[in-house]
């Protein structure tokens, strides 16, 4: 992930544009919160919160190692943003407003697309001025040299050039399939997430996702983040959360988070996987519920050494 | 081999399996007492009682009931004058709670659990309360690229 700059930002600041500290806004796409504008990426990163970068940047080398945007924010990174009033839903193309908001999606559209014929028809016309000056310059060098006029004399060849020269100007068309035509690789924006749509216009709240054990993930996750530690998705290892002592690209993980409740039954066979990846991979395995004060209790597992 | 002087008085029969070492040994006589009514449980505790004693030789193994878990837990020193360990002995098959890990870290020592398979192999895991920051990988560290380098050329 490109690193993000430096720039002070006035807290609170009224400015949308410029303020990235405010307010988040995610794009849903089903159900997965993702972060496209790269303010929106930093306030998050400035908030301790990691994300998995989901894209690919198509002018880079080694694709499958550096992502680029959107970024994915795991659901209880993105319910600690809803938490504090720190993140809003972009308002989506909504199909269900049928007739005007087509109407106006394909007026858009018409007019992109008769701003990219009349560019191409000036890009057309240049290119036959060019092409004619081109023919020219070359016909005139071959009536010129040495070997022509040799032939004739000079009168004579001043006139054959003038009368060659008329009838290509007569003459001359430059065809259509001959056209260089450019392919902008580049975009200079995100189209589907306009600048024009207010973000502070979305006032609809995210969508509710209820599962108990999502209650329990979601107590440690913000526990733990409360005690200054970044937490990234922990699938590689077989657990909920890897949990490092500060940012990502500075550290390595210390822990692997289990998040379980008190009185889940767990199976001793796991619990032994998990503490033996975890000694292999020399991270510390944690054992986390949630406890009825609303603090969390924490287990260390580690390899006894015992052989 | 014919078993005389058979303690449970009932009738006998013809042959006799050999006795169970086990069964008659007063420390597993004793974990029975505690009455905990898991056999299973009892029968793991003592294997792990036997590997502390006979095999690591570790000091004052003891076996205590755990009231909340109808448990027997050993209480056990790796040394003469080290701390009090607890050890928590389980059949490999079975499951248990975070919530009871936290009732025998609640006992105050230094936990150890100890998970018995079906061919008696004991696996010792330490559990402590809290967040234990893992040992750093040990050096010396080696810069990946110039290695990398070096088994091109060498290939070449």
């Amino acid at each position: 992930m490109e690193a993000p700059s430096c720039r002070e930002r006035p807290p609170g600041s009224e400015e949308e544009k410029e303020d990235p500290a405010v307010v988040v806004g995610l794009s849903l796409c089903d159900s997965a919160p993702l972060v496209w504008r790269m303010q929106d990426l930093r306030t998050v990163r400035s908030r301790g919160l990691v994300g998995a970068l989901l894209g690919s940047l198509p002018r880079a080398p080694r694709q499958n190692g550096r992502l680029g945007r959107p970024l994915l924010l795991l659901p209880e990174e993105e319910r600690l943003l809803r938490e504090h009033h720190a993140a809003a839903a972009l308002p989506q193309p909504d199909r269900s407003q049928a007739m005007s908001g087509l109407l106006k999606q394909d007026g858009v559209r018409a007019e992109l697309c008769q701003q990219y014929e009349e560019q191409q028809q000036r890009s057309f016309e240049e290119q036959s001025v060019l092409a004619l000056e081109d023919r020219k310059s070359a016909l005139h060098r071959a009536m010129t040299s040495s070997h022509i006029s040799a032939e004739s004399g000079a009168g004579t060849s001043d006139e054959a050039l003038q009368h060659r020269l008329q009838t290509l100007d007569q003459n001359f068309t430059f065809p259509r399939s001959a056209l260089a035509v450019q392919l902008s690789t580049a975009r200079t924006g995100l189209s589907y997430c306009s600048e024009a749509r207010a973000l502070l216009q979305a006032d609809w709240p995210i969508r509710q996702r209820c599962k108990p054990h999502c209650d329990a993930r979601y107590q440690v996750y913000r526990d733990l983040r409360g005690r200054g530690f970044y937490l990234t998705s922990a699938g590689k290892f077989g657990g909920d959360f890897l949990v490092y002592p500060g940012d990502p690209l500075r550290f390595h993980a210390h822990f692997i988070a289990v998040c379980v409740t008190l009185d889940e039954s767990i199976c001793l066979l796991d619990v032994l996987a998990v503490t033996r990846l975890g000694s292999n991979v020399k991270k510390t395995v944690l054992l986390c519920s949630p406890g009825a004060d609303g603090g969390v209790c924490y287990t260390s597992l580690q390899w006894s050494g015992m052989v | 081999m014919k078993m005389s002087g058979a303690s449970d008085g009932a009738e006998m029969p013809e042959k006799r399996p050999p006795p169970n070492w086990i069964l008659q040994h007063p420390a597993y006589q004793q974990m029975k007492d505690l009455q905990v009514g898991d056999s299973a449980q009892v029968h793991a505790a003592f294997l792990v009682y036997m590997d502390l004693t006979e095999v690591r030789r570790w000091k004052e193994v003891s076996c205590v009931k755990s009231p909340e878990l109808q448990l027997v837990l050993l209480e056990v020193r790796e040394k003469e004058g080290a701390p009090v360990q607890t050890v928590l002995p389980l059949p490999v098959h079975c499951s248990l709670s975070h919530k009871s890990i936290r009732q025998v870290l609640d006992r105050g020592f230094p936990m150890l659990l100890c998970a018995v398979a079906a061919d008696s192999t004991l696996v010792y895991q330490r559990m402590t309360d809290g967040l234990v920051t893992p040992e750093p990988p040990v050096g010396p560290f080696q810069d990946v690229g110039r290695r990398q380098q070096r088994k091109r050329r060498q290939q070449r």
